[in-house]
């Protein structure tokens, strides 16, 4: 699945591209809002799904590798969480559709 | 003089010591004089002691010192019924005085050997300059120390340079974490990670180091009054060192077990504060150990092996 896909399946915006855009295939998401849980996974080159936007999200994507976010139940990014995202080389989407919704979406469409 | 300090040489840091002897009876001691005149009564006296708070008083005739009239004397001058005698009269005219350049290890062993309360000073010229109490050592002793350790911190502050040439491709580096400050928070493992990856680990060991320094970091943030995240890389080992201020843990072993939280509603918005940072960070270092003491803060030490490529 690319970010492309993920943008077209939960109809989506995307508010920053990271230098993978085009090429990265996305196998693995996790969804949460505390940050602490995200952060005791090992997955590599997930994405996370999350309906928390600060700052701290961004960090979290970066400290376990995530090279995209997804800001889920229409929660817009700030300026800094974008600033954040550009220095940190992760993508930024969001999607008016809530957290069940985004993950029942995704977890369809991933090969099984 | 033989000087013996109420301090033993041995286990005192040089500092003091150096301090005692580099500190002189002058920098110390009071300088406004309150001075009793040979004729005035001991009644007289007593009025200066009570309006000026002091235990002592010279008896002087302009620069020259006559002799001193203690409390003491006072007291006893009650109990006799002379209270009308003259400071001439009832005063002690062998006075122990110190010299303004004698080292104030020598007022210290001086106030241990004669117990007076104070000690007027003389010039080299003999002429009457000051007046030391205990007081005026212990302000003055806590001034310098005060002092000392502002140097002592700051040079802890910016040791890289003097750790970057003794320990060559080694990293120490300290970053300053300060209480609900989640707008600077994790920049310091950003930065460290960047720390990681200039020196090429392993991208697994980067994650570990970077989910432990965050995770104590959001502990800093969160629970403490502020404190310090500590890096430090040589060929073998990463280390991890949060250090706060308070106001510690009460029970680690509840802290370290998943879930257990003492965070409040708001900081499980910003998503944090489940009871996961430290067991977190216990299961990324190969070894961890915390120390935590109420009232005074917490330290947590990580540390990871770095296996030779």
């Amino acid at each position: 699945m690319t970010y492309d896909d993920i943008l077209k399946l939960l109809n989506g915006t995307v508010c920053h591209r990271n230098a993978g855009w085009g090429q990265e295939k996305v196998r693995t998401f996790v969804a949460g809002d505390l940050m602490s849980d995200i952060l005791t996974l090992e997955e590599d080159h997930m994405v996370l799904v999350t309906s928390l936007s600060t700052d701290q999200t961004i960090r979290t994507a970066d400290f376990v590798g995530a090279k995209a976010v997804i800001l889920v139940n229409g929660k817009k990014p700030t300026d800094s969480l974008l600033a954040l995202a550009s220095s940190s080389d992760i993508a930024v989407l969001t999607t008016e559709m809530r957290m069940f919704d985004v993950c029942r979406v995704l977890g369809n469409s991933l090969p099984s | 003089v033989g000087v013996t300090l109420p301090l033993s040489a041995d286990n005192t840091p040089s500092f003091v010591t150096e301090l005692l002897y580099r500190l002189k009876v002058r920098d110390v001691m009071t300088r406004d004089l309150i001075t009793a005149h040979k004729s005035d009564t001991l009644r007289a006296v007593q009025d200066i002691m009570k309006t000026s708070t002091i235990t002592g008083v010279p008896v002087a005739e302009g620069k020259r010192m006559l002799g001193i009239i203690s409390m003491d004397d006072i007291i006893r001058a009650l109990d006799e019924g002379r209270m009308h005698e003259t400071a001439e009269v009832a005063m002690t005219r062998n006075v122990i005085v110190l010299e303004d350049d004698m080292p104030l290890a020598f007022a210290l062993s001086y106030m241990e050997k004669y117990r007076f309360g104070r000690f007027p000073v003389l010039s080299t010229d003999g002429e009457l300059v000051g007046i030391i109490t205990s007081r005026d050592i212990i302000v003055h002793l806590i001034l310098a120390m005060n002092q000392e350790m502002e140097t002592l911190e700051e040079k802890l502050r910016i040791p890289q340079e003097a750790w970057a040439v003794s320990h060559p491709g080694s990293i120490h580096q300290e970053f300053a974490t300060r209480r609900f400050d989640f707008e600077n928070a994790g920049k310091p493992s950003a930065e460290i990670k960047r720390l990681c990856k200039e020196n090429n680990l392993d991208p697994k060991l980067i994650r570990r180091i970077a989910v432990a320094s965050y995770e104590l970091e959001m502990n800093q943030v969160i629970h403490s009054l502020g404190g310090s995240i500590i890096f430090a890389l040589d060929h073998e080992t990463a280390q991890v060192i949060a250090r706060d201020t308070g106001p510690g843990i009460p029970d680690i072993e509840a802290a370290l077990s998943e879930g257990f939280s003492t965070a409040n509603e708001w900081v499980r918005t910003l998503g944090f504060g489940a009871g996961m940072g430290l067991p977190n960070t216990k299961r990324v270092a190969d070894e961890f150990s915390i120390q935590s003491t109420q009232g005074i803060g917490t330290t947590v030490h990580c540390t990871f092996k770095i296996k030779p490529v």
